[in-house]
């Protein structure tokens, strides 16, 4: 059975999907994810709140998500904090 | 016997000097692991980042705003007392919040989180046990019941640090370095205890503990800045 993922292991493959996709639909998002709708929701609505991601509409109503300076500021630093967690064992 | 006089001479100068070392150390970790909080929202660094800043806040209320060389004409028996009680009360949560970075995956589960790390139900909980612990040994006028929780707590870390070592220490070098640490505090709070109950504070004692504290802050900044460094 594979492990459930940490935290922030979920919230890197949220933002990687969205960096790798450049723009991406939340329904899309959702299935790359492999989250339950409400958890889903739940990550995501953080995500907005601290500025990682955010959710734009055009001009026909459509809606994606793009990822925001202090998303990809996280990505980059993904290592650093993973090392550091693991490290101190925290 | 000349070096111990020079100590006993010099000794509000040596502790203020230990006290900055200690508090610009806390200082800096506070300042790194917080920048890695901010980015990551990851609990355990928020609890380890609150441990070094109540640390600080605890060395600085009980080294600098007592020390006498500095504040000489606030420190009255009175202000002694409460900058005692304190330094006590913010020294006893560090511990807790140490030991709570370590095991905190177990209580409150990886997905969920706190919006708040110093005013939460958990927490709470550690502010009434350390208000408890330093009230008995104002009660007291002992330290008697600050000794006994820090060698729980630390003895609790150093198994927890050991097992942590245990299995992924080949993989991550610090483990090993987190675990020395964790005894060096059990061994520095082992001797506090010893040198209250039985050796009347022995200054000569009393230095050792202070250099071994330096080590363990030491120990900490190195790891901290050794992995919180940008490639």
């Amino acid at each position: 059975m594979a492990r459930k993922r940490e935290r922030l292991e979920v919230i890197r493959d949220i933002l990687n999907s969205i960096r790798n996709n450049r723009e991406i639909k939340p329904t899309r998002l959702l299935y790359s994810s492999n989250l339950s709708p409400q958890m889903f929701k739940d990550y995501v609505d953080e995500l907005i709140k601290k500025n990682f991601v955010v959710l734009e509409t055009t001009p026909k109503g459509k809606k994606f998500f793009r990822l925001k300076k202090k998303g990809n500021d996280f990505l980059e630093e993904y290592k650093i904090i993973e090392n550091f967690v693991e490290n101190f064992g925290l | 016997m000349q070096d111990y006089s020079w100590i006993i001479q010099n000794k509000e100068l040596l502790k203020l000097i230990y006290s900055v070392i200690i508090i610009l150390i806390c200082f800096v970790i506070v300042l790194k692991t917080n920048r890695l909080f901010k980015l990551s929202l990851h609990q355990g660094i928020r609890y380890f980042r609150n441990a070094f800043f109540f640390y600080g806040i605890a060395f600085f209320l009980r080294y600098i705003v007592g020390s006498k060389l500095i504040f000489n004409s606030i420190s009255s028996t009175q202000n002694y007392f409460i900058i005692g009680i304190l330094f006590e009360f913010f020294l006893i949560m560090a511990g807790f919040f140490l030991l709570y970075s370590l095991i905190w995956r177990k209580i409150e589960g990886v997905g969920k989180k706190e919006d708040s790390s110093l005013i939460n139900s958990k927490i709470l909980l550690f502010y009434i046990m350390s208000f408890i612990i330093s009230y008995l040994d104002f009660l007291w006028k002992a330290y008697f019941f600050m000794f006994l929780s820090q060698i729980l707590i630390f003895v609790l870390a150093s198994v927890i640090s050991y097992l942590n070592y245990k299995n992924l220490g080949n993989k991550r070098l610090f483990l090993k370095f987190y675990f020395i640490a964790m005894l060096l505090s059990l061994t520095a709070w082992i001797l506090n205890a010893l040198l209250s109950l039985y050796f009347n504070w022995n200054q000569g004692v009393l230095i050792n503990i202070y250099l071994i504290n330096i080590l363990i802050f030491g120990l900490f900044l190195y790891g901290v800045v050794k992995f919180t460094k940008r490639k």
